[in-house]
């Protein structure tokens, strides 16, 4: 077997630290301005002024947590994995300072550009075009640095966290690039180089892709590598990884389609989008008991270790939702829960359920090895454990029923055809499960503050010695 | 039956070059995803891809001693 060579190559984990401490501080930021559109969404009245409305806060929330908190996390990991796994040093230090204030540049033009209005109006994807090209040269400085990471690697073998990585690099940055086409009129103003559905579908190629490639793929990633890492187990299967692999990379790209039932896309792409997304239930599930059944006839650790117990129920949500979003594009479940709130809660069943937990295991992982300490605090830990675990059900039920119910209402006709409720009603009927998810969404911040503090207290926390083993 | 046979009619005459080339795309990579569950499920391809399983804990000892060290287990 392939194996790591035994001397330490004198990996940059500096770039690690750095990445891994901004991500912590960008989900505290995308949890707050998430909170706040809750609340705003519950009482209409904090819509304070222009700046701070829903409409520009939202996106700010989005791009916060998704490429602030995920971009970091997944630049943190793949900069970590890939040194450990090819057991050499990154090939460019310079490189990767580059990505990291690049990457800083453009999370804090998006905090400066959307409360301002600056948008192109695309989801996901709102950002303007000078900001686009930044992120599609700072996206290639990382993927270049990782590609030659690789090719300068000891090891004959190329494990398969880093093709998850990989394709997630490859994938965004053709799909950034074909969605961000737009003709300049100013600074701050562009259109859109589509037009009428074909705009629409680049948009859902795009937007089911950054869900694929992004918050699915790179983390996929994590999980493959800091799963066996931490329980000290081998992986369940690595026919399953690979496996899992190539169907993602062939399915995902597919799946665009299936946010555009019942509109003008002809009927067959919205059908072809359904089908492969039902084909990915196989290959999901197929990575997901891969993830758990690694820790088969080792379930005792979770007692224990507060890492591995973010990480399994990590793996539950990303199970879950990889079989709720299947079933949400067929044409029949579209009719009823398509621009209802079932969406955003399945959406968050991904993001507070798999992405964050997933890397909040990995980031509590690699903060203990990075700064050579105990956690400062294995209760707040666990506190941090339930209050997130907690604040996500709340929220991901107060949408499900929301939804189900918005989407029941809207339909609702009585024995003449006419509309049995009118929208405002519809409004009030939600108004409680709105407040219901604002509180949830609470609990996700202080969740999100305890590990904060906690992280903080670690590396400040200099009076305990450093273990002779600690060698990262 | 009647219903069903509706359901898949395709007028292929009207099918546009478009439409061929995304058919056979989506074929060929029927296909390839076929074969690739074939050949990665295949007895014989078995160890081929397993001697992998534990690639990310080849430093064992070190790395246990690092997880109790740091508390994250007991």
């Amino acid at each position: 077997m392939a194996g790591h060579p035994t001397e330490n190559p004198g990996y940059n984990l500096t770039i690690v630290k750095a990445f891994a401490l901004c991500a912590v501080v960008y989900l505290v930021v995308g949890a707050l301005v998430g909170d706040i559109i809750a609340w705003q969404l519950s009482f209409p009245t904090l819509n304070l002024n222009e700046y701070l409305t829903f409409g520009r806060l939202r996106p700010l929330h989005t791009n916060a947590v998704i490429f602030a908190f995920g971009g970091c996390t997944l630049m943190a990991t793949a900069f970590y994995v890939v040194q450990r796994t090819c057991a050499v040093p990154l090939w460019s230090n310079r490189m990767a300072w580059f990505t990291f204030w690049g990457w800083n540049l453009i999370i804090v033009s998006a905090v400066i550009s959307f409360p301002m209005g600056w948008t192109q109006g695309k989801e996901y994807a709102e950002l303007e075009w000078p900001i686009d090209i930044l992120i599609a040269v700072v996206w290639l400085s990382y993927m270049f640095n990782f590609i030659m990471t690789i090719v300068n690697r000891k090891t004959s073998h190329i494990y398969v966290a880093n093709w998850f990585f990989l394709g997630m690099m490859v994938m965004i940055t053709y799909l950034h690039v074909v969605n961000s086409l737009a003709i300049p009129v100013t600074m701050t103003k562009s259109y859109s180089l589509f037009s009428g559905v074909h705009d629409a579908m680049i948009q859902w190629w795009w937007g089911h892709n950054a869900v694929g490639f992004f918050l699915t793929a790179g983390f996929l990633g994590i999980m493959y590598y800091f799963i066996p890492k931490q329980a000290d187990l081998p992986i369940f299967s690595y026919r399953l990884s690979v496996l899992h692999f190539w169907a993602l990379m062939f399915g995902y790209v597919w799946l665009g389609a299936h946010h555009l039932q019942y509109t003008a896309l002809p009927d067959w792409a919205g059908s072809l989008g359904a089908a492969v997304s039902l084909a990915m239930i196989v290959p999901s599930w197929g990575g997901a008991v891969n993830g758990l059944m690694t820790l088969s006839g080792a379930w005792h650790k979770l007692r224990d270790d507060y890492v591995l117990r973010f990480l399994v129920v990590s793996l539950a949500f990303y199970a879950m939702s990889t079989f709720e979003g299947p079933v949400m594009s067929l044409k029949t479940v579209n009719a009823l829960s398509h621009y209802t709130d079932w969406t955003i809660g399945h959406v968050h069943s991904g993001a507070l359920g798999w992405v964050v937990m997933v890397s909040v295991g990995a980031i509590y992982h690699l903060v203990t090895r990075l700064w050579g300490r105990e956690i400062y605090s294995v209760s707040l830990v666990n506190t941090h454990f339930w209050i997130h675990t907690i604040g996500t059900v709340i929220y991901v039920c107060a949408m499900w029923v929301s939804g189900i119910m918005q989407g029941l209402m809207w339909r609702a006709t009585d024995d003449y055809g006419n509309l049995a409720y009118t929208f405002a009603e519809t409004v009030v009927a939600m108004h409680p499960y709105y407040v219901l998810r604002s509180v949830g969404g609470l609990l996700v911040l202080f969740g999100a503050l305890i590990m904060l503090y906690n992280v903080i207290m670690t590396i400040r926390t200099a009076d305990q010695p450093k273990p002779a083993a600690v060698r990262v | 039956m009647n219903s069903l046979r509706e359901y898949f009619f395709t007028d292929w005459q009207a099918m546009t070059r478009a439409d061929w080339v995304g058919l056979v795309i989506v074929l060929v990579l029927s296909v390839l995803m076929f074969a690739l569950y074939v050949w990665i499920f295949r007895p014989g391809n078995r160890d081929r891809f397993e001697q992998y399983r534990d690639f990310v804990n080849d430093n064992h000892d070190e790395d246990m001693k690092r997880e109790v060290g740091h508390g994250q287990t007991k």
